[in-house]
């Protein structure tokens, strides 16, 4: 449970931290850090109900992309400036340095173990995004903007 | 609105400063190609051609007379993300098409624009919060992210004195990562209770072009295939040089 506290609030300075980098203006920081927050949030719960990687990333990446787009809309800025953020705890930094040390290693059950697991995540946050992003332009068409 | 040849000449100059300053600064293609397609209706061109790729932007201008302007802009400098900058472009360019400035005063804002950098200050400040934050995320201890905080201003440091020293990305993210990654090897190796992996991952996410990535997917979903390829390959590049130059430091140091 601390462990849980401790990364939702480092998601979120996590994000923040970026969210400084990126630039953006100082009045969306809050939202877009939360953002990185929830979207952790999202990752974590699902992981208690369904196996894998893929699928809770998956979710917490279109989570992500939903939340920017919500964002996008009430604050007249593009989706981006909240979805790059957002996504950020999700990048398997950590999973990518273990995949390099197992290869310095020479330890190849770890590699494929680790590589498998940054191809997921990666993957997962693409096809996330992707998803939403094709169902929100959709229903800009609809609503004929 | 009708002008001359040459006034023309310099208004399409400036909007190729403008997408090049869009590009520099972390826009997606398809955003770049919309708004240049919208500045040359704004001019008065009965047709618009824009071709953006993340290396390249070509516009052919067709006016209502027939007479055709073609300008190429080679970007070498895939740039950063700051969307300050990037919202003014945007604000800039909304502005334009609604009210057509002249090339001089086009090109005096566009200039304004870019040169206001983002303050040393925050940029420090800004990455040791993202790496001790990721430190203590991926489960380092208070001391592991110092070390990696101490680390995120020598990769600020080397973004600044290094940088322009590369060839190009790939490089400086080889070199970058392996200075950083023998430095943490090193304040390890003197102080044992650290836990290296910890910092250096905490120090990774700094430098991973999560951005580009995005963008890239982006780009292909929208239809700019070769854009999309181009930047996700650039991308996946970055973040090899990356794994290999701590890869390289980890072997250095016996890990």
């Amino acid at each position: 449970m601390e462990r849980i506290v401790l990364q939702l609030i480092t998601a979120f300075t996590g994000s923040m931290g970026y969210a400084l980098l990126f630039r953006l203006r100082a009045g969306l920081i809050p939202a877009a850090s939360a953002g990185g927050m929830a979207s952790w949030g999202v990752y974590l719960l699902s992981c208690r109900f369904l196996e894998g990687i893929f699928v809770p990333s998956f979710l917490a990446s279109a989570f992500a992309a939903l939340y920017a787009e919500i964002l996008a809309r009430l604050k007249k800025a593009p989706a981006t400036i909240f979805y790059a953020p957002a996504v950020i705890p999700l990048i398997p930094g950590s999973s990518l340095f273990y995949t390099m040390q197992a290869a310095v290693q020479a330890d190849w059950a770890a590699f494929e173990a680790n590589g498998a697991l940054t191809a997921q995540y990666a993957l997962a946050i693409a096809a996330g995004m992707s998803f939403i992003w094709a169902l929100c332009h959709i229903q800009r068409k609809l609503a004929g903007i | 609105m009708k002008q001359s040849a040459d006034e023309m000449q310099s208004v399409l100059h400036q909007l190729m400063d403008l997408g090049m300053a869009m590009m520099a600064n972390g826009a997606e293609v398809n955003r770049v190609e919309d708004t240049l397609n919208r500045l040359g209706r704004a001019y008065g061109a009965r047709q618009t051609n824009v071709l953006v790729i993340t290396s390249s932007i070509i516009i052919t201008m067709i006016f209502p007379d027939g007479q055709e302007l073609t300008q190429t802009r080679r970007i070498l400098n895939p740039g950063g993300t700051d969307f300050t900058k990037l919202e003014k472009l945007n604000a800039l360019s909304r502005e334009c098409c609604a009210r057509p400035l002249t090339a001089a005063q086009l090109g005096s804002r566009i200039q304004s624009i870019c040169s206001d950098d983002m303050p040393r200050s925050v940029l420090w400040l800004s990455s040791i919060l993202t790496a001790g934050s990721f430190t203590l995320f991926f489960d380092g201890n208070i001391p592991d992210a110092l070390t990696a905080m101490f680390f995120a201003v020598i990769v600020c440091i080397l973004q600044e004195k290094l940088a322009p020293l590369c060839p190009n990305r790939i490089v400086f993210n080889l070199l970058a990562a392996m200075v950083t990654g023998l430095g943490i090897g090193a304040t390890v190796h003197l102080l044992p209770f650290l836990h290296g992996d910890k910092i250096m991952i905490g120090d990774i996410m700094l430098l991973i072009p999560g951005l580009a990535m995005t963008n890239s997917i982006r780009d292909m979903l929208v239809g700019d295939t070769i854009s999309g390829i181009m930047r996700l390959i650039e991308s996946l590049l970055w973040a090899a040089a990356l794994a290999f130059g701590f890869m390289a430091a980890i072997w250095l140091i016996g890990g």
